[in-house]
């Protein structure tokens, strides 16, 4: 499977503040990884550095083949704080991708016979996304009308229309109450399935996200693999509360499947030492390689060629 | 009754009309006291005395017919629009509204850009924020002999540019501020990244996402400029004009025709209120969401 996200000698820093050290990952298609860590461990800074709009200091971040510049259509984000815009309703925002990704303002502008049938094509793309996150009755609301719960499934509509190569959530369920958490944890769980059924039929996987959380039931709940990152280090002279988080924890995590019971005991061991190498800062400083284990490669899919929707913009 | 306590429609209306009243009531007691000490004065005519000056400010400004019959010219029957349009109240407004139009026409669209431009790009504000807080400071009356060298002379422009530059130039700084704050920080930073995420080049982010989210913001802050715009017009019709309604007040103030000046500063109100209720009702029309 090849690699949707390489991040290769990432460092990050402001000042005297050495926030990232060597950061080093790859994400392969199709694959869903939970970023945690204990508060202002780096999470965040990570996330926006692969976004694009923090570029890192030293180190190199590639989306597909390109390195990552500022923040574009490859890459869909979806906030805690939602960053829905307040004058569009549910159905204008999750169309408001498509109208910039595929027209220029001069053809909204002066060309209405190619605008008007493509504008009416993409809010009936975004209804039939809203109605499959159930959200029927939300169509013409403004956010400010919709619950939390209701905005957070209109932002990831809004990011996955673009179907970009990764989808990046920052802390997505963190301002919402646990029955809207649970919800929004099994809608994401609903993607992944629809990645192995992909996989089932010989189709490249159509989702690959990296959600950043402090959840750590919610980490092992969503993602095939977990990454931890932590200060809590010693490598030869270098000390992570000096140097900056890195990475102290990658590994697979378990399956769980959308609507099943929650199985938290099928994870308290792992949550447990995961805590303790990357969250608690009483425990003795451990050597940075300790709990870091690659999760074992994938076999590789059948070779298929599968052409991909160009939605790269027609500039006149 | 606690702070903020919400009062229905009925009373608030009711509120309003007694709030008018007691002005009428408060206005007419302060005229009988003038008028009581002596009857001939006119600087503060009662209601009667200024309803006949609207009177007077809406007859038809036309030759006397019989001086024409007199000079054996022919006469004709005037027309009910050569009534209406020879009146000096429609003069006056239909010039000061021209002028007024085309003033705040010219400073909104400057600064609807530049204040847009400002809280887009940082080094566009850096360049611009700080003479612009300088010039907010200084009041546009004050400017004017300023204006009127710049305007008349150095520039050379004539005519009714006078007025559009005065309350253009006059409106602009704060304008822009005001947009320009808006536009600085009613955006988060995660709602400009989203942005670009969807697809959106430079002109898109600021035409499709910062200019809608601020409309409300600017329409309001064109609303709270309504009243300088008039103040700048009125000032420079006062010392320029041959017809407007500051003009018309400067010259009936001088023949202590306080009846018509009240009535001019009454039509002055009706104007700002108009305008400043299109805003509003346009603001609703065009941003339900806020």
């Amino acid at each position: 499977m090849s690699n949707i996200l390489k991040v290769q000698n990432l460092h990050q820093w402001f000042g005297n503040n050495h926030v990232l050290c060597d950061i080093n990952f790859q994400i392969p298609q199709g694959q869903f990884v939970a970023l945690v860590g204990g508060s202002g461990c780096g999470k965040s800074t990570l996330l926006k550095a692969i976004l694009g709009t923090n570029p890192p200091k030293k180190g190199n971040i590639c989306i597909g083949d390109l390195p990552v510049t500022g923040p574009n259509r490859n890459v869909g984000i979806v906030y805690q704080a939602y960053g829905l815009y307040r004058f569009l309703t549910a159905e204008q925002l999750v169309a408001f991708g498509p109208k910039l990704d595929q027209t220029t303002m001069f053809q909204r502008l002066f060309m209405p016979w190619f605008w008007r049938p493509l504008r009416k094509k993409h809010l009936e793309e975004a209804r039939k996304l809203l109605i499959k996150f159930r959200l029927e009755k939300a169509l013409s609301q403004y956010p400010k009308n919709l619950s939390g719960g209701m905005r957070q499934r209109v932002a990831i509509a809004q990011a996955l229309i673009m179907q970009p190569k990764i989808l990046l959530l920052d802390e997505p369920f963190g301002a919402l109450d646990e029955a809207t958490r649970e919800e929004l944890q099994d809608m994401l769980l609903a993607l992944r399935e629809e990645n192995r059924q992909a996989e089932r039929v010989g189709a490249l996987p159509p989702w690959t996200v990296l959600i950043v959380t402090h959840e750590l039931n919610e980490a092992f709940y969503v993602a095939d693999r977990v990454i931890g990152l932590g200060r809590n280090w010693k490598d030869g002279n270098l000390l992570g509360e000096i140097s900056g988080a890195t990475i102290l924890w990658d590994k697979p995590a378990p399956v769980c499947n959308a609507g099943e019971p929650r199985n938290y005991e099928l994870f308290k061991e792992m949550r447990n030492e995961l805590r303790q190498a990357v969250i608690d800062d009483n425990v003795p400083i451990i050597d940075r390689q300790m709990h870091v284990d690659q999760p074992p490669p994938k076999p590789d899919p059948p070779k298929i060629v599968v052409v991909r929707e160009d939605r790269t913009k027609e500039k006149s | 009754m606690r702070i903020k306590q919400p009062i229905s429609d009925k009373t608030r209306i009711a509120l309003g009309i007694l709030g008018v009243f007691m002005l009428l009531v408060i206005y007419s007691f302060l005229s009988y006291q003038q008028r009581s000490k002596n009857p001939n004065d006119t600087t503060m005519p009662n209601l009667l005395q200024i309803g006949h000056g609207f009177k007077e400010a809406c007859t038809p400004d036309l030759p006397d017919p019989t001086l024409q019959e007199a000079f054996g010219l022919e006469v004709e029957k005037p027309t009910l629009r050569k009534k209406i349009t020879s009146t000096w109240l429609y003069q006056d407004l239909s010039i000061t509204c021209q002028r007024l139009f085309f003033g705040l026409w010219w400073g909104c669209m400057f600064a609807i850009i530049l204040g847009l431009f400002m809280g887009c790009y940082k080094w566009l504000a850096a360049i611009f924020a700080p003479s612009l807080s300088f010039m907010a400071q200084i009041p546009a009356t004050a400017m004017l002999a300023v204006f009127l060298v710049l305007v008349a002379k150095i520039l050379q422009w004539q005519g009714e540019w006078v007025y559009t530059f005065m309350i253009g130039f006059g409106v602009l700084p704060t304008l822009t501020q005001s947009i320009f704050i808006a536009a600085r920080d009613d955006l988060h930073e995660e709602e400009i990244s989203k942005a670009y995420t969807l697809g959106a080049s430079n002109g898109e982010v600021i035409g499709n996402v910062v200019l809608p989210q601020i409309l409300p913001k600017i329409l309001d802050s064109i609303r709270l400029q309504i009243g300088p715009a008039l103040v700048y017009l009125v000032a420079a019709e006062y010392s320029l004009a041959q017809v407007g309604m500051g003009y018309q007040i400067r010259m009936q103030t001088r023949m202590l025709h306080m009846a018509i000046v009240y009535d001019y500063l009454i039509v002055l109100g009706i104007l700002g209120l108009l305008m400043n209720k299109s805003l509003i009702w346009y603001r609703k029309w065009q941003c339900p969401w806020y």
